[in-house]
């Protein structure tokens, strides 16, 4: 009998009951004894999963004969839950100082309760059983985090709180009836049950059934084109909401498809695995293109989130492929680094937008203009925000780095052996894959180089402070975490005998490559000391030509990313408006000009717009229906009746 | 021949000839223009002087600046180590992989990137802004290029790719594709004409050299030695895919060893020659046209791939 998956159940219990003693004890204003209780908990589960991971032998609840069809772990759970619970432990923490600082704000002890609800949603998504409990679970998150996007009750928090909501349960309505068609209408069958109650269906209404949870798993990860709610309800949610929304909801999407492909739809039509796969390179495509020329700093990291499930979900839709062409090994490199993309994506993510609560509580904005010359005001969260984006541009070693380099070499491996029409499938996602990795490194580049680096360009920059440890230090161990599963990935998953892997190429090395780095930063460190003195410097402004240079003068994001939105103006349509308003009447020359560069206009106008205006327009003609006559709707509520009657007989 | 000594050996020959070959192709280009030219080992000078000097550093500028240099040098000195330049399997070249090249080439643009936005003024902002678009944007050609060769040859590490060179350009003419890609990446990569012009910092239409503009001192010797390394190990990779005979490997002897010492000082020659050439005769590029070269060497690495996969059907 083991003690792991004990821990995972205390884990999950405890943490609503965490959030109800913010709720009840009145005495903690800022909800710090509930943030702690809850850092246990998360830790707790850390221990579970881990412990899940590592024990071969790994055991159901089968102490409890009743729970067996609620709630199951089995390895591919226990790993997202070992990153949830990692990222809600340090998550936990940081909102200590964060809640405090920011009270004014948010209502701390409501938002912890809220945030914890979300987590025990999430929690609950991994070890569901069955797809009742599931989507029990799956609305639990959905709604604590639909109300956790409007906790500043701004007007505009509350707008992008309801476009969540519509697309999060477009989603969900989705999920519910692809579970109904799979499960023959029967929503509380095992998993295991449900596929054999799928494998009567006939193959028409089991591609129906898989295109609605791709829907549904889709919309929840932002996958382009249903990803219009991400880039406005992550900035407006308080940065540890947003670091668990990015870092670990958009992972549960992946974990339910992820969870699908492997007990219910073993065997996928090529229909779905070309969805999967377009759905992924277009939203890899578009969210990193986003990404670089966006300079609101949250904003440009849920692009980026867009940009990394784009990348995840890619993976998997190659992964699918593989199965279909007959190659199994292929197929299981493909949705390793899947795993390994996500949880990458987790750790910087997370840590990204608790980076970007640091600096928005500094300097009292969004805007990476209004930013600059933090990394020598803030030089502990500058030093953990460099490492967090060199592992969200994918560079070595980090994380995302081993997933996309495994993923490239499982496609030229495969390469020769395929068919033709097989190859030029996997070119054009080798050439949108590797574009993507290209364009992360611009954009996370742009992230640190704008907001810390260079002279402040506010007086609110100039006057930033280094946050306290327990804001910086959270921040910190995500970098480390990051930095340490890109270099023990491929061997936890190489050896982790419950995942019966093997990878027949061996040449994944990320230890060597850092050890490499490590060792000729050293030398170069060694060579400067050895050949020069040190004391030979002398402080001094930058060259300015003999005018003296102003903040104002420095390049600015708009300004770093001008080449990306001039190369890819095809495909962004960014819209540029530059207005001159004379001052002097006779004189047009002298004038004021003002700038101002809308980039989110063009696909939002050709696709939504459209969809907007029709719902308004069926709403409206419906509303004609509405007659105040109340005889008339007793008429139509039999109507109905007869003609539910009529179909259900 | 022992790994590491094959390792050491190269080390050794590219770090001393690197500055050399910086002399060389600004003799040649000087000669060709008619000017008398510098000798072609004022760069060791240079470099020594640098090291000796007082450094002025900006106000503007935190810890980055300074970690910055020994970064983009630690990435050249990785790539000495790894990629077959003057040996083939030292005892890097179980990491020459194709992503780690592309990876790591990033991680060194990044950083000199970060360096060129400290000083606080457009200068370096642009030079930053435009290296960064480049270095972004060259990371697929990368891929593309060494992918076809990681096909021919059936591994991925660059170490393995080379023997796939020379004759093995015309038993599989796809390649030819690849290497041009691989040539117009070298020309990129190193702030070369048509992309850059690597001798002014005056004007709009400088990348590599506005980032170091507020660099001085130790600091821009480490710069400036790193990108003399890399332009060393760009020409001797881009010559050995065409004459891979030469490489020093485990099985070579004295004697070998040392005509191979002298082909890859003839290589270096050759190669900064024919650069010195090209960059008299050709002009440099629009910013903005950029794309268009960088889109061409995408599709010749692209093209090659194609060649290669569908050349038995």
């Amino acid at each position: 009998m083991s003690i792991f998956p004990w821990l995972l159940l205390i884990s999950v219990i405890g943490m609503p009951l965490s959030g109800l003693v913010a709720w009840a004890w009145t005495a903690d204003k800022n909800a710090k004894g509930a943030l702690m209780l809850s850092t246990l908990f998360a830790v707790v589960g850390v221990v579970g999963a881990a412990g899940f991971l590592r024990a071969p032998s790994a055991i159901s609840l089968a102490a409890l004969p009743w729970a067996s069809s609620l709630i199951a772990v089995d390895p591919l759970s226990a790993l997202f839950f070992l990153f949830l619970s990692v990222t809600a432990a340090l998550v936990s923490i940081f909102a200590i100082p964060y809640l405090a600082r920011e009270s004014a704000h948010y209502h701390p002890r409501m938002t912890v309760l809220k945030t914890t609800l979300f987590l025990f949603g999430m929690q609950g998504v991994l070890l569901a059983a069955s797809p009742m409990v599931f989507l029990f679970f799956w609305e639990t998150m959905s709604l604590a985090s639909f109300f956790l996007v409007m906790s500043d009750r701004s007007a505009s928090s509350v707008k992008a709180a309801l476009l969540y909501f519509i697309m999060t349960h477009l989603g969900a309505s989705a999920l519910l009836a692809g579970f109904g068609v799979l499960g023959l209408g029967d929503l509380t069958l095992t998993l295991a049950d449900v596929a054999v109650a799928s494998s009567t269906l006939s193959p028409g209404m089991l591609l129906f059934a898989s295109l609605l949870l791709l829907f549904g798993f889709a919309s929840k990860a932002g996958l382009v084109p249903f990803h219009v709610w991400l880039p406005e309800a992550h900035p407006a949610a308080p940065s540890h909401v947003s670091a668990l929304m990015s870092g670990t909801m958009l992972s549960m999407a992946v974990y339910g498809l992820l969870r699908i492909l492997t007990d219910v739809l073993p065997t996928v039509s090529i229909v779905v695995a070309s969805a999967v796969l377009i759905l992924g390179l277009l939203s890899a495509v578009y969210g990193v293109l986003y990404a670089s020329v966006e300079s609101d700093l949250k904003r440009m990291l849920a692009y980026s989130s867009i940009e990394n499930m784009g990348l995840v979900f890619s993976a998997i839709g190659l992964g699918l492929f593989g199965r279909l062409w007959g190659f199994p090994d292929f197929a299981v490199v493909c949705f390793l680094a899947a795993l390994i993309i996500n949880g990458a994506h987790t750790l910087f993510k997370a840590g990204l937008f608790l980076m970007a609560g640091t600096l928005v509580s500094s300097v009292h904005s969004h805007n990476l203009e209004k930013m600059g010359g933090l990394a020598a005001r803030m030089p502990m969260t500058g030093a953990s925000a460099l490492l967090l984006i060199l592992g969200a541009a994918a560079l070595p070693p980090f994380a995302a780095f081993t997933g996309e380099w495994s993923l490239i070499q499982a496609i030229l491996s495969i390469l020769p052996s395929l068919e033709p029409m097989a190859r030029i499938i996997l070119l054009v996602a080798l050439s949108l894959l590797t574009f993507t990795g290209g364009m992360a490194v611009f954009a996370m580049g742009k992230l640190f180089g704008i907001a810390f680096l260079a002279a402040p360009r506010t007086p609110e920059a100039e006057h930033a402070q280094e946050a306290p440890a327990t804001m910086w230090v959270p921040v910190f161990l995500f970098a480390i975490a990051g930095l340490f599963a890109g270099l023990v990935m491929p061997w936890i998953l190489l050896t982790t005998p419950t995942l019966h892997l093997s990878i027949a190429n061996s040449t994944l090395n990320p230890i060597a490559i850092f050890l490499g780095l490590l060792v000729f930063f050293l030398i170069a460190f060694l060579l400067r000391r050895a050949l020069s003195s040190r004391t030979l410097e002398r402080p001094y402004h930058t060259w300015d030509c003999g005018q003296p240079i102003t903040p104002g003068m420095e390049y600015t994001a708009t300004a770093f990313s001008g080449p990306v939105r001039f190369l890819f103006r095809n495909f962004l349509r960014t819209r540029n408006i530059t207005t001159a308003t004379p001052i002097v009447a006779s004189n047009p020359w002298i004038a004021t000009r003002t700038f101002t560069l809308d980039i989110r206009s063009f696909w939002y106008e050709l696709f939504y717009l459209p969809l907007a205006r029709g719902i308004t327009f069926l709403s409206h003609t419906v509303r004609r229906v509405h007659s105040g006559v109340i005889q008339w709707y007793i008429a139509l509520i039999f109507l109905a009746l007869a003609l539910t009657l009529l179909i259900a007989l | 021949m022992n790994p590491w000594i094959l390792s050491v050996i190269q080390f050794v020959v590219v770090l001393l000839l690197s500055p050399l070959s910086v002399g060389v192709v600004r003799w040649i280009k000087a000669r060709l223009q008619g000017r008398q030219g510098a000798s072609p080992f004022l760069p060791y000078v240079t470099l020594l002087t640098l090291m000796r000097k007082e450094m002025v550093i900006s106000n503007s500028t935190s810890w980055v600046f300074r970690l910055a240099p020994f970064v983009v040098l630690a990435t050249a000195l990785f790539f000495v180590f790894i990629l077959p330049l003057v040996t083939v399997g030292g005892a890097g070249a179980s990491m020459s992989h194709l992503v780690v090249v592309a990876g790591v080439l990033a991680l060194g643009a990044l950083f000199l990137v970060f360096g060129g936005l400290e000083s606080a003024s457009a200068f370096g902002g642009m030079g930053a802004s435009r290296e960064m678009t480049i270095a972004s944007l060259l990371e697929p050609v990368i891929i593309m290029a060494f992918g076809a060769f990681a096909i021919v040859a059936g591994s991925p590490l660059i170490d393995r790719m080379v023997g796939m060179g020379g004759p093995g350009l015309l038993s599989h003419p796809g390649l030819i594709l690849s290497f041009l890609a691989l040539l117009l990446v070298a020309l990129a990569e190193n702030a070369r004409y048509p992309v850059d012009n690597p001798a002014t910092h005056l004007e709009l239409t400088m990348v590599h050299e506005a980032m170091v503009l507020e660099y001085s001192g130790p600091y821009l010797a480490l710069l400036e030695y790193a990108s003399a390394i890399k332009l060393t190990l760009f020409s001797l990779l881009v010559a050995n895919f065409l004459f891979p005979m030469s490489l020093i490997s485990s099985a070579s002897g004295i004697a070998g060893v040392i005509i191979a010492l002298l082909l890859t000082i003839t290589k270096l020659f050759v190669v900064m020659t024919l650069l010195g050439l090209l960059e008299n005769a050709i002009a440099k590029m629009r910013f903005y046209r950029i794309q268009e070269f960088i889109s061409g060497a995408f599709f010749l690495g692209l093209g090659g791939m194609i060649l290669v996969l569908f050349q038995s059907l």
